[in-house]
This record gives C-alpha cells, sequence and structure tokens, in this order.
C-alpha cells in the first residue's frame, strides 16, 4: 500500500516548515539590521538601504515574507482554534508552553499588521505616515520618532518578547514534530536551549528597540563607540 | 510499603471529618439536561471513590433529603488494570477505584469531592460513558499483526532485550481513555489521540508488524492524524500505567518523516 497524504497532514508540516524557513531565518536577519542602531543612526540607515538595493527584492518580499507570513499566520490561528485548553485542570508545565504558544501566535497576528502597517506602509492614522521602505535615508528617524511615544514602545517590547518566545519554543516543537529529537533527555535539554533562545532573542530585540530611545540602547555607550571613518561616506546622501 | 513506590504512599487524614460530601454531575440519558447531586455520607477509613459510590446505591438520598436515582457508573477488576472505571474527580481524569477519599480531601483541602464522566466521549448517563471510539481509533491504524496465510511462517524473529521492554511498556495499554481526555487537542473528531498511536507503535516495532508499518502510518496521516498532535504532553503525564506515550508519537513522527514524508527519494 502506497503512502497517501491528508491535506491536514500537508498543510501542518508547511506550517511548521514555514515557521522555521524563511520566517525563522528572516527574523534573525530583521534583529540584525535593528541592532545595528546601536552603532548609530547613520549605520541603520545604511544597512537599510543595503537592503533595499537587494538583487530580486520585491520577489524576496512577497514570497520569502509576505505570503510565508500570510499562510503561517492564518493557518496559525485555525490550529489555535482547535485547542481546549485546560492548564487549570493539567497544569504541567508542557500543557503551559502549549497554551503561550497559540497565546503569542494570536499576538503576533495583531501586532505584525499593526508593525508592518506603522512601518513598512506608514498607514496607521495618527502615527508614523513614511513608509521605510523607499525612504531609507530616514529610516532611524520614522524608527526613534515612534517609540517617543510610550505606549508605542511598549507594544514594541511585548512584540519582541511574543516573537522570542514563539520562534524559540517553535524550534523545539519543529525538532520534535519531524522525529529529530525523540527522547525524553534529549527534549529536555533542547527545551532549555529554547527557553535559554527564547530569553536571548528577547533581549537582543529590546536591546535594539531602545537603541532608537537612547544611544547603544541598554548597553555602556563605550561598546558602541562608532567606528571611525577612514574615507569620507560617499554613498549617503 | 514498597519504599520504591513512595509516589503512590497513602495518606491518612489526622483528624477525619464525620462526613464528607460527593458531588457529582448527572445525566438521565445521552443529550438530557446535565444537573449536580450532592450526597453526604459518614466517613470511614480506606474509602475510595467507588466504596464511596456503593453506600450511595444502598440509599440514594442528596444532602437536602431529597430521593433520587442511584448514581450509574461502570467498574469491573478495582485494581486499576481494565480502566472502565475512569472519571474525573476534582478536575483530573483517573480510575475511581484507585482514588482513596482520604487522599482527595487532603489535596483538595475541602469535606467534597467532585465527580464528573470523562468529557471527550459520549456520556451516556450520570458517570458512565460510551468509549467505543477508542475502538474505531484502533481500527483506523491497523493495531494488529497479519499472521494469517496459506502455509506455516514458522516462529518469529527474536527481538533485542530494549525492544521488548519498551513493547511490553505500550503492550499495558488498558484502554482508559485518560489520556485523550487530558490532551487539548483530542476533541470529536480533531484528532485520533496517543492511544492509537502508541498501539501503532506496538506493532511497528514488532519485526513480522513491520511489514504493514505502510497501512499504520496511512492510518495516521489522515484529517484526524498525528500531526494535530500539540506537544501539550499532558498524555504522558496522567497515563495511568506510566505507558511512553510522547515517545511513541516522536518515534512514529521520524517514521513518517523518513517513510512518508521523504519517501519519495527513494523511489
Amino acid at each position: 500500500m502506497a503512502i497517501k497524504f491528508s491535506k491536514t497532514f500537508l498543510l501542518r508540516k508547511l506550517h511548521q516548515l514555514t515557521g522555521i524557513v524563511p520566517l525563522g531565518l528572516f527574523y534573525f536577519v530583521h534583529l540584525y539590521t535593528n541592532s545595528t542602531a546601536l552603532n548609530g543612526p547613520r549605520i541603520f540607515n545604511e544597512h537599510v538601504e543595503d537592503i533595499h538595493n537587494m538583487a530580486y527584492l520585491l520577489f524576496i518580499e512577497i514570497f520569502g515574507i509576505f505570503l510565508p507570513l500570510l499562510f503561517h499566520s492564518i493557518y496559525g490561528l485555525l490550529i489555535s482554534g482547535e485547542a481546549r485548553h485546560n492548564v487549570l485542570s493539567y497544569g504541567y508545565s508542557r500543557n503551559w508552553f502549549y497554551l503561550f504558544q497559540r497565546i503569542t501566535g494570536i499576538f503576533l497576528f495583531v501586532f505584525l499588521l499593526f508593525h508592518i502597517l506603522n512601518f513598512r506602509f506608514g498607514l496607521i492614522p495618527g502615527l508614523n505616515m513614511t513608509p521605510v521602505a523607499g525612504n531609507a535615508d530616514q529610516a532611524y528617524r520614522i524608527v526613534a520618532g515612534e517609540f517617543q511615544i510610550w505606549w508605542v514602545l511598549l507594544i514594541y517590547f511585548l512584540g519582541v518578547i511574543a516573537t522570542g518566545w514563539h520562534l524559540a519554543y517553535g524550534f523545539f516543537l519543529f525538532a520534535v514534530d519531524w522525529g529529530i529529537v525523540i527522547g525524553e533527555k534529549a527534549q529536555r535539554i533542547l527545551l532549555q536551549a529554547s527557553l535559554g533562545l527564547a530569553v536571548l532573542l528577547s533581549v537582543a530585540g529590546i536591546n535594539a528597540a531602545m537603541a532608537f530611545v537612547r544611544p547603544c540602547g541598554l548597553l555602556p555607550q563605550v561598546l558602541c563607540e562608532a567606528p571611525r571613518v577612514t574615507a569620507p561616506a560617499t554613498r549617503h546622501v | 510499603m514498597n519504599p520504591g513506590n513512595a509516589k503512590h504512599e497513602k495518606k491518612r487524614l489526622e483528624n477525619p471529618p464525620a462526613k464528607f460530601k460527593l458531588r457529582i454531575q448527572r445525566r438521565q440519558n445521552e443529550g438530557a439536561e446535565v444537573y449536580w447531586e450532592t450526597f453526604e455520607l459518614p466517613y470511614r477509613r480506606n474509602l475510595n471513590v467507588i466504596s464511596a459510590l456503593m453506600e450511595i446505591r444502598k440509599d440514594p438520598v442528596t444532602a437536602d433529603g431529597k430521593t433520587t436515582t442511584p448514581p450509574v457508573w461502570d467498574m469491573s477488576c478495582l485494581e486499576q488494570v481494565c480502566g472502565i472505571c475512569t472519571m474525573v474527580i476534582d478536575g483530573k481524569v483517573r480510575q475511581s477505584c484507585s482514588a482513596l477519599i482520604d487522599d482527595l480531601l487532603i489535596d483538595s483541602g475541602s469535606d467534597t469531592v467532585t465527580l464528573q464522566p470523562m468529557s471527550k466521549f459520549p456520556n451516556v448517563r450520570d458517570l458512565k460513558v460510551d468509549r467505543s471510539r477508542m475502538f474505531d481509533h484502533l481500527k483506523q491504524v491497523n493495531a494488529w499483526i497479519e499472521l494469517d496465510g496459506s502455509y506455516n511462517l514458522g516462529p518469529g524473529p527474536q527481538l533485542s532485550n530494549d525492544t521488548a521492554q519498551e513493547r511490553y511498556a505500550y503492550s499495558r495499554c488498558m484502554t482508559c481513555g485518560c489520556c485523550l481526555e487530558a490532551c487539548p487537542q483530542y476533541h470529536e473528531d480533531n484528532y485520533i489521540g496517543p492511544q492509537a498511536i502508541a498501539q501503532a507503535r506496538l506493532m511497528n516495532m514488532h519485526p513480522v508488524g513491520k511489514m504493514e508499518m505502510e497501512d499504520r502510518l496511512n492510518g495516521l496521516l489522515g484529517e484526524d492524524g498525528i500531526t494535530n498532535c500539540g506537544n501539550a504532553q499532558n498524555c504522558i503525564q496522567v497515563c495511568p500505567m506510566s505507558i511512553p506515550l510522547t515517545r511513541a508519537i516522536y518515534d512514529t513522527n521520524r517514521d513518517i518523516t523518513i517513510n512518508a514524508l521523504f519517501g519519495w527519494l527513494k523511489k
């Protein structure tokens, strides 16, 4: 008898895969770019401009980010709707993590909608109206301006914490759902590593956001001395 | 008492109350309205939930003095090996034969024990549920080994000790339904659940059963298949037989990744 896949099976596997590649991969690149703001507005704007100058940018944006994100988030909401949460009766840590994964997922759906409209398109009424896309020279100024509003900054703090959790625990879930890590002991080690990664990603995300509020973010400024420019900067307007 | 079995050490109430209450979720028949009745019983040493229910059955009068029908529940072995007396006791699923009143009163710190039928199965009446869907799941995953042929197949190949030990653990399943009740992904036909996956694994680990592994994997690749596992891992926590249910799921995940998802690479 030959193997027959159901629609659910294929969609679940695709959901698990899109969370890691491309979305997980993209988040690391995104976080790295944000973190360059630690070295000052000029460096950050240059990195944004480098992204704008990428080959196949539109294709990468559509097929590498928007479509996977749309699929992962909408199918994720459907999966979240299946859950019959019971942490009050069965308060085991993994059961809580199962709940967190769904709560962070639902929160991220709303957060990312806000985030993309706010910065990529500049379309949230009352907030920033200049899209970062196409305005690399103003990128730092736009973000720093938004982060002067305390509740916007708070939303972004929550956003990076939720992303840190969802992605790091997502790595764990991917490893067990694809039968890569099976045994109890191996899973315990991987889980600890994932929780560590969640903390690391959250701290790095908050620090990157703080870099738009104060130079060098939460770190002492001596760590972020801007590199000496030997030749005059010519690439920038 | 066996010192290695400290987890199951019996607790004793220091100052037992003269009376305690049983609060029971009731229903006359499938689909009928749910209602609650509370019964008051004199406390006795070593009572378990079933002996308390048997006391009520002798004289079914509620705490308010109303005469009612005796509560209905299932029971058989009375030593936690048949699984039929499974119900939700103080919010947690377990066998009522091994649920001691002393333990329950100490854990809850109250004078009341609450009994409910399992919520994930059709409720026939009071505490009795219809668990035949678990048998349907076993059929769905071909949880047996084809032996009948036109000639004698002879003795099967020998198993390593490790494999035999692991298979023995899976074979302890008594189809009680605790894992399904506690699973947040299991309800109606959403997910086949750990019970059937573990039995498929038991048969897939057998050298002869391995020959029909694809049939069993197909039973787990449907709309209600193994990918609907959400990894809350409640199943392994509540299993009264300590079956490594999550291991069965993850080992089967590997079988599926290798043989089903990437099976075409071998073609």
